[in-house]
């Protein structure tokens, strides 16, 4: 029996040695826990479909990990005196991965088709609203805008430049894109949906070529078989991974554990309906049920300092997140105002503000009512049902908030239902969600502004006008310091005003063997292993 | 005469549920709170516009059905309404012409994601059934006929046992188990396999599928084994088998020519019924080992609201069971002359 199976054991190794048999080529394997929804980027709307663009394409500039840009695709820009007009100069003998040349042309006609794509959820909507026209022009591309807006770096980011020879003869909204010709520095060798995306290196890319062969995301819809495979050797690096993996990660020999802000930054936030009703939006479908008392800023001040971020940090996250401000995470670099003093955790403080508001326990039964004693101050709390960490934050924030007479009734829902509840219906009193940041702050200071009420993008129904004031302008300051003022000043109000609590920002926790590849760039602001600065540089151990 | 009326009724009866399955199938979904325009997208600079768009793509700007708009929360519309443009008709309609739709999520033809995720899950499932069914049924067998025996109580008492065992935790120990002997962890082939010799192809999947075909094969041998041994132990228990000693036929002629043929009678039913949930997968074992199969590819659509997958899986799902049991019926008069009569 025992020889038996010793017998089966060598023919298994046989079968992987033979596997591994074709061994010069210098293959990432990396495992992450999704699969791109689509590799067409119009309609791409998931992470893992941008990692891939973002390795295979080119655009304009370039996302550094300290949160700056530098120009890719043009040599040098040229920008008007009003800022209206932009005029890049595109680089000599940039190829295609099929050996067309990449050229202005290319360049103009993937702007126009963002532009004339409303059909495009993101990069439409997202990213091209002040474009005018944009023409080439011999090397050159002529982007005009209809406002002078001082962050066209962030808004051409993401628009990756796609082969006109190719994209003109294909229907654009069912093209499937799955042999995704583009200039980057990695080609698309091998897409399976849901099993893996396999990238062989462009050796002839124009800037510099990446020094591995090829890169292999794999996907694992279990996380813990995520770890294991890491731990022994299946995989090089991982994107992801549950924060009490970290730990055992860390313990392993040839694994190295990277903590640090993701390139996208992620906030987790605790949200509050104060929705006024009279800016209901029930056009748009409002219902505005919210608990009466959460309109009252007492009451949030209150539960700002009854919340002990440091303890919901510690016991969800395992201490991998730093304490949270505002929308604007500290991810964002100069964007983040870090001068704000947060409410300190004071239980005392927080009951005293209670009871000068006049919300007391008149019936004696643990928990405060409104001051004409009509309703007690028992909120429902909701969370998507599809959330690790919010169960357990939403039991922790019970007992914090028990400590001031409130009370929560605790419900998980399904994301869907819950986007239907939360905006623009305002039907529900407390959440708990998230949000991811772009490179620019403006985006989620959008969020806070009563014109994205009706539009379902705001969640609070929170409404300033000094602060729409604000954002109107720093969208059209070119200044960055006037401009930069101006966001720190808004992120000012919004804490003063308690309009959500930020128990946290996220971290970005991944990991990589330190026996297959080195040059792993981990020193920077933002930590993105997937991310082609990273996979660019590392070459193989010898 | 009477058997091809038998026949005839009985596929008449699948037909008309699967007909109803088509029916209920697209009500069922469309009851479900959320909106598949925006599910799995949040975003503050997402355009109403661009939503509008989303739906006027997928035809979910058309009235679900004469007199309603939408069915969750119910919006009571004209019932005026040309029928032929409301949502049933164009899935009704779509649905004789072979069209099961585009993926709301992933922007690709259903047929082609269900072929794909078909074609796996039953490599894996139909796997590990053959292997259970033939283990379970050797199993039941020789415990039957070792009854109350030591063998016979260890028989029962494991496969009790491995009957119970929550599939994803046997799963999750096979697949821990698995990584220290240099087995895959994750999908079906190992990326880059596709230009290797097609031996060696086979090969990789073979090996991705060990774990996940053990874990199932465990579980569902426990059931085949108790099901067998019940039966066949009543059936050794009839004087035709006493007889049948007496005659002086060795066991393997008793079991052979006399009992199995009766006793398989419970066991084809669960063969059948288990085979027509094949096709649905075992969403535990592929979440687990990864695998992508049809289980997952339901998982994931629900979440994101991706009506035209679902109602695709849940048809194939449907017409699988459907005539999965049909067989069993069609069988039942092969293997039993007496459930025929009416």
């Amino acid at each position: 029996m025992k020889q038996k199976a010793l017998y089966i054991f060598l023919l298994f190794a046989l079968l992987l040695s033979a596997c591994g048999g074709g061994g010069q080529t210098a293959v990432v394997r990396i495992g992450w826990a999704g699969s791109p929804d689509t590799l067409n980027p119009g309609m791409a709307i998931l992470t893992e479909a941008y990692t891939v663009f973002e390795l295979v394409y080119d655009s304009m500039y370039d996302l550094n990990l300290d949160g700056s840009f530098t120009l890719s695709l043009a040599e040098s820009v040229d920008v008007s005196d009003d800022g209206l007009v932009y005029t890049y100069k595109i680089r000599d003998g940039i190829k295609w991965h099929d050996g067309e040349d990449l050229t202005a042309e290319d360049i103009a006609y993937t702007y126009n088709l963002y532009k004339d794509t409303p059909e495009y959820p993101y990069l439409n909507g997202y990213y091209t609203p002040y474009f005018d026209s944009i023409v080439a022009n011999g090397n050159e591309v002529v982007l005009t805008l209809t406002e002078a807006i001082p962050n066209i770096e962030s808004q051409l980011v993401f628009l990756y430049v796609l082969p006109k020879h190719i994209w003109e003869n294909e229907d654009k909204l069912e093209f499937e894109n799955t042999a995704m010709i583009g200039s980057g520095p990695f080609k698309m060798a091998e897409y399976v949906q849901n099993e893996f995306v396999r990238l062989a290196a462009n050796k002839e890319y124009f800037s510099t070529p990446p020094k591995v062969d090829e890169v292999v995301f794999q996907t694992f819809e279990n996380q813990d078989a995520l770890v294991q495979a890491i731990k022994t050797g299946q995989l090089d690096m991982v994107t992801e991974m549950p924060n009490t993996a970290a730990e055992t990660l860390k313990a392993e020999d040839n694994v190295e554990v990277v903590v640090g802000a993701p390139l996208a930054p992620g906030v987790t936030d605790i949200i509050f309906n104060q929705v006024d009703p009279e800016n209901c939006p029930t056009d748009a479908g409002g219902l505005c049920t919210g608990h009466p008392a959460l309109r009252d800023r007492n009451v949030r001040l209150a539960m700002a300092h009854a919340t002990d971020k440091q303890k919901l940090i510690d016991l969800i996250l395992l201490g991998l997140g730093n304490s949270g401000l505002t929308l604007i995470p500290d991810g964002l670099g100069v964007w983040y105002n870090d001068s704000i003093q947060d409410y300190e955790f004071d239980v005392a403080k927080a009951n005293q503000i209670l009871d000068d508001a006049g919300y007391a326990d008149s019936d004696g039964d643990g928990v405060r009512e409104l001051p004409d004693g009509s309703r007690p101050l028992t909120f429902r709390l909701n969370w998507p049902s599809d959330s690790i960490n919010a169960p357990r934050m939403g039991e922790l924030l019970s007992e914090m908030w028990a400590e001031i007479g409130i009370t929560l009734e605790l419900q998980a829902v399904d994301p869907d239902a819950l986007t239907a509840q939360c905006c623009p219906a305002f039907d529900f009193d407390i959440m708990i969600w998230g949000w991811a940041s772009d490179p620019d702050p403006s985006a989620l200071l959008y969020v806070y502004t009563t014109e994205a009420i009706p539009s379902g993008s705001s969640e609070t129904g929170y409404s300033n006008p000094a602060y729409d004031e604000l954002y109107a302008k720093q969208q059209t300051t070119l200044d960055f310091n006037a401009r930069k003022d101006m966001v720190w000043e808004m992120q000012k109000i919004v804490h003063d005003d308690v309009v959500y609590i930020i128990p946290f920002y996220d971290a970005n926790v991944q990991a990589y063997r330190t026996d297959r590849f080195t040059g792993w760039i981990t020193d920077q602001a933002k930590v993105e292993l997937s991310d082609v600065t990273s996979l660019l540089v590392i070459e193989p151990v010898k | 005469m009477n058997r091809t009326r038998a026949f005839l009724k009985k596929t008449a009866w699948a037909l008309f549920t699967i007909i109803f399955v088509i029916i209920l199938n697209f009500f069922l979904f469309r009851v479900l709170p959320g909106d598949p325009a925006r599910a799995g997208i949040r975003d503050p600079r997402l355009k109403k516009e661009a939503i509008e768009m989303l739906r006027v793509r997928f035809g979910l700007d058309k009235p679900v059905i004469n007199c309603f708009e939408s069915l969750n929360p119910i919006q009571v519309g004209s019932c005026a309404v040309n029928p032929f443009d409301t949502q049933f008709f164009i899935y009704v309609r779509n649905l004789v012409q072979g069209e099961l739709g585009i993926s709301y999520h992933t922007n690709r033809p259903v047929t082609d994601i269900l072929a794909e995720r078909l074609w796996n899950t039953v490599l894996l499932i139909g796997a590990g059934q053959i292997l259970s069914i033939i283990f379970g049924v050797a199993l039941g067998v020789f415990a039957a006929w070792k009854a109350r025996t030591s063998i016979d109580y260890l028989a029962v008492g494991s496969s009790l046992v491995a009957w119970s065992l929550p599939t994803f935790w046997l799963g999750i120990i096979l697949l821990f188990w698995g990584s220290g002997h240099g087995f895959p962890l994750a999908g079906k082939a190992t990326p880059g396999m596709s230009s290797m010799p097609l031996l060696q192809q086979w090969g990789d999947i073979a090996r991705h599928m060990f774990l996940p075909t053990l874990t199932y094969t465990i579980v569902y041998m426990g059931e085949y084994t108790l099901i067998m041994r019940s039966s066949l132990m009543d059936v050794l228990s009839e004087d035709y088998i006493l007889t049948a000693k007496a005659k002086g036929l060795n066991a393997f002629q008793i079991l052979k020519d006399h009992a199995l043929k009766n006793a398989m009678l419970p066991l084809v039913t669960v063969i059948a019924i288990n085979l027509g949930f094949t096709v649905a997968g075992a969403i535990q074992i592929e979440a687990v080992f990864s695998w992508p199969g049809l289980g997952s590819a339901i998982y994931e659509a629900v979440v994101r609201r991706d009506f035209p997958v679902l109602q695709g899986a849940f048809l194939l799902i449907a017409v699988a069971v459907i005539l999965a049991n049909l067989i069993a019926d069609l069988t039942y008069n092969f293997l039993d002359p007496r459930v025929q009569t009416e």
